[in-house]
């Protein structure tokens, strides 16, 4: 553990927060007229998988944790769990699905993730940042409404729902962006 | 990342939602034209910008032909030129420029250079400023309403779903604009929000008992401007975010305050206010205060601690003093980031998507 400066939270590092581990979000720095600079972070608590924000002066001390990050594969899930295997030792560690909001969906047993640790205690999961899934189902083209216009939901591998364009067939490979969950591109 | 005139080529809905900007800015035009304000341009570069001490400026060199230089800044608020045209005899103001703020974040609410509305009443006080505001708000909102009704496009639909008479939805969340607005004394939302009176509130040591016991990190000689801020944007600004109305935020702490009057029956506070919707910081707006002398000393002491603070520091506007000298009329102004008013009519959560260039887009 070491001691930063609010003002010096990066984006992706975890932090103590209320005595318990946070993944930091997203940093934004305002300067108000008057008073001095904060540093509105806004962090997941990785006991609950609760997202909070919190506004830091610049200057106030933080805990950052020391993570150790271990490059695994998905097997399965299991209830509220998902489970991950280590390639080499074949160890596997449950990662409780709150941690991984969002991003369930976009597991498959091709993609290599990580598993970040904290003193032995997994804390979260960071997928790549495109993924690769196949497309299981389709419809034919049909006029898009109009927020989503020149597109339609179509459904991947793992279940996942992605507005993609009208030409993408069953069976096409998309690139996933994985913060996101939406469309990239199509990588037949 | 596709920029946004990239976006602009294929999609028209993307296209239009950018163009709001000039139909909200057509609206303020007509509002203060309507109220026979005169629109005036004053400087963007500048001898002496302000001396907020945590706003950090734009610094560069004007040179004249002999490449003789001085330093000049970009301004982070008109104010100061257009408190001398007070002075000078203007008595309804306003002006829609540029200003520019360093070492802030790229993107949500904010941009390095960003559009800001100002105006000043002579004659008049912030109560007259709040009740400008707030028609001002329903003007735009009627405005836009017109103005969608006779065009046929899908973003056309979108925004006469979102805008209905006072009612505007914004985020999955309506809004009423309905006059009069709610408003509350700064010591009266820490009374509610935190269960303090207006002497705690005043009080370093009772902030910071409060700020212990939220379990924040504290160093112990936290000031007392710190704690109340953050206790302001932790404890206070989510509450108001949650109404479905703005509500205006007044009579601040004096050292909250350093261009506005001092209340006379409470010179602890000042008459300054802030106006907030869905979240957005909408207004800032003062009883402008015209004591030349106070004036000064509260312009030096925050030149004092910019210094401390190892922010650029220039020479006071000695412009700005003489005119307050020469007598500047009891007058009530405000700033209004315009770039948040087209964030809230748009739908919008992030500023980048209002904007035709981003900065994020130039300079990450």
């Amino acid at each position: 553990m070491s001691t930063v400066k609010a003002g010096n939270i990066k984006k992706g590092s975890y932090i103590l927060y209320r005595s318990v581990p946070h993944y930091v979000l997203r940093v934004n720095f305002i300067s108000p007229g008057k008073g001095s600079a904060f540093a509105k972070v806004k962090m997941r608590d990785m006991r609950t998988g609760a997202n909070v924000e919190f506004n830091f002066k610049s200057h106030d001390n933080v805990e950052e944790l020391d993570v150790q990050s271990k490059e695994m594969q998905f097997l399965y899930k299991s209830g509220d769990e998902i489970i991950f295997m280590d390639p080499n030792s074949y160890e596997q560690v449950p990662v409780p699905v709150k941690l991984l909001e969002g991003q369930v969906e976009m597991l498959s047993s091709e993609i290599k993730v990580y598993v970040i640790f904290h003193e032995d205690k997994a804390l979260g999961v960071s997928l790549p940042p495109k993924v690769k899934l196949k497309v299981v189902k389709a419809e034919e083209a049909v006029a898009g409404d109009r927020q989503t216009a020149g597109k339609k939901a179509v459904i991947m591998e793992t279940g996942l729902v992605v507005q993609a364009p009208l030409f993408i067939k069953k069976g096409d490979v998309l690139s996933i962006d994985t913060s996101t969950g939406d469309y990239v591109s199509r990588v037949n | 990342m596709q920029k946004n005139w990239q976006k602009m080529r294929q999609n028209q809905f993307f296209t239009e939602k950018l163009l709001l900007r000039e139909q909200v800015i057509k609206a303020i035009r007509k509002f203060f034209d309507q109220e026979k304000f005169h629109e005036v341009e004053t400087p963007l570069l500048v001898k002496s910008p302000g001396t907020e001490p945590y706003l950090e400026v734009f610094s560069t060199k004007l040179k004249d032909e002999h490449a003789n230089s001085q330093p000049a800044y970009l301004l982070t608020s008109p104010e100061y030129a257009m408190k001398k045209l007070l002075v000078a005899g203007l008595d309804k103001i306003y002006q829609i420029c540029k200003s520019f703020r360093n070492q802030e974040s790229f993107g949500n609410n904010h941009n390095p250079e960003f559009t800001i509305l100002e105006w000043y009443r002579a004659s008049a006080d912030y109560k007259k400023i709040m009740d400008d505001f707030s028609r001002l708000m329903l003007f735009i909102s009627s405005e836009l309403q017109n103005y969608y009704q006779e065009i046929e496009s899908d973003f056309a639909d979108y925004i006469l779903s979102r805008l209905k008479n006072n009612q505007v939805e914004y985020l999955g969340k309506i809004y009423n604009l309905q006059l009069p607005y709610q408003r509350m004394t700064v010591a009266e939302v820490f009374a509610q929000y935190l269960k303090i009176n207006d002497q705690e509130l005043l009080d370093r040591d009772k902030l910071y008992n409060l700020a212990q016991k939220q379990d924040y990190p504290l160093a112990k000689e936290e000031s007392w401007d710190d704690l109340f801020y953050q206790l302001f944007l932790n404890e206070i600004e989510p509450e108001l975010a949650k109404l479905d109305h703005p509500v205006i935020i007044y009579d601040y702490p004096l050292s909250q305050a350093a261009l506005a009057k001092k209340k006379k029956d409470d010179p602890r506070f000042a008459e300054r206010f802030e106006v907030y919707l869905a979240g957005l910081e909408l207004g800032n707006a003062f009883s402008e205060l015209i004591d030349y002398q106070e004036q000064e000393d509260r312009l030096k002491s925050e030149l004092l601690l910019r210094k401390k603070l190892k922010k650029s520091t220039y020479t006071l506007d000695q412009d700005f003093i003489a005119a307050l000298k020469l007598g500047m009329p009891e007058s009530g102004g405000i700033a209004v980031g315009v770039d948040r008013l087209i964030m809230f009519f748009a739908g919008v959560a992030d500023i980048n998507e209002v904007l035709f260039f981003p900065a994020l887009e130039i300079f990450k």
